[in-house]
């Protein structure tokens, strides 16, 4: 899987959960500008886990996400930590 | 408009402030009471029903929360008129979801035609130090800490003994009154378990007791459940979406057909 299907897979993944319809960048803060909450945060990891097939939950990593660029970063080296293991 | 119509209000008015005053006056010293009674007795209870039932305990703690639930609502009754509809149509086991308005909701859910109901929660219920216990050994959910698996796990557990998983798929209490976004826990787990939603909708425990008060107020509170919706239904891997935003639109409109409706059963 590349880094492009990477993004993508987890751009759609998000927007179909949270029903979010508006631009998606790096940049996009999950919090202030997608809505999210804590409990959508339980959701979100739910998905990325569902999507890629991995355990997250309990990566501290997780806890400093705030942008969406974020999200990718975290998900792209985690899928190459696994591939390489 | 004579002189006896204008005073009517009025009176009505001061009427509800009593009623009022009385409720607050008997329901605080007596929960105090309540609680502090049931926490002092449990244990004894607990063991007396493990002797005579030999129901695991998290079974056991889940039918004395009921009770505890059941004792609230009997103490409130010379007040808050409660009424209960559509039950005969939850077949168990199920996942229910409710619309939450009051901090009060969860204690109504001790009318609930049966009571092996793990409630699914937030991690802020857990913080309150005097039903902390009682919560962990009933097995109650914190979807906010724990792995997804143990919700699964847990669940499964309770579905093969016809046992309910209840979530307030709000996740908070709505201080419009308004049905608010729902998260999907209920809904995933539904999916990934097979087991039907049933949509409950409780209305005029905002009246009693909204978000951010300490005053209660009497009221008339209805709980009616909905026809159960079958997972079923919602095929393919974004079908806990389509089942989410369905079970939203079925409850957002049977609580505004609800406001002006009358109820059969009363409890």
């Amino acid at each position: 899987m590349t880094d492009q299907q990477i993004i993508e897979l987890i751009n759609s993944s998000l927007a179909e959960e949270f029903e979010y319809q508006g631009g998606m960048t790096p940049e996009t803060s999950l919090f202030e500008e997608m809505g999210l909450d804590s409990l959508d945060v339980v959701d979100l990891v739910i998905v990325l886990e569902t999507a890629f097939d991995m355990k997250i939950r309990e990566e501290e990593a997780i806890r400093s996400i705030r942008t969406l660029g974020d999200i990718h970063k975290f998900v792209i080296a985690k899928k190459r930590q696994t591939e390489s293991a | 408009m004579d002189i006896s119509t204008r005073r009517r209000p009025a009176i009505t008015g001061k009427c509800n402030m009593i009623m009022a005053l009385l409720l607050n006056l008997t329901f605080y010293p007596l929960m105090t009471l309540w609680v502090v009674l049931g926490i002092l007795a449990s244990p004894l209870c607990l063991l007396i029903w493990k002797l005579c039932t030999g129901w695991d305990w998290g079974r056991i703690v889940r039918h004395l929360i009921s009770i505890h639930g059941y004792g609230l609502i009997v103490i409130v009754s010379p007040f808050v008129r409660f009424e209960r509809c559509g039950f005969d149509t939850i077949k168990r086991p199920c996942i229910l979801v409710v619309n939450h308005l009051s901090f009060f909701d969860s204690y109504f859910m001790a009318a609930l035609p049966f009571h092996d109901v793990i409630f699914a929660v937030g991690a802020w219920p857990f913080k309150m130090y005097w039903y902390t216990l009682f919560m962990r050994l009933a097995n109650y959910l914190d979807v906010e800490n724990s792995a997804w698996d143990e919700v699964i796990r847990t669940s499964q557990e309770t579905f093969t003994k016809k046992g309910g998983v209840l979530f307030f798929p709000e996740g908070h209490r709505s201080k419009t009154g308004k049905l608010q976004p729902f998260y999907s826990g209920a809904f995933r787990l539904s999916a990934e378990t097979g087991v039907p939603i049933v949509p409950l909708c409780i209305t005029g425990t905002d009246t009693m007791l909204p978000p951010g008060r300490s005053f209660l107020h009497p009221a008339r509170v209805r709980l009616t459940a909905l026809p159960p919706v079958d997972p079923a239904a919602f095929p393919g891997s974004s079908g806990h979406v389509q089942m989410r935003k369905e079970v939203r639109a079925q409850m957002a409109r049977a609580l505004a057909k609800l406001q002006g409706e009358p109820c059969q059963t009363t409890l």
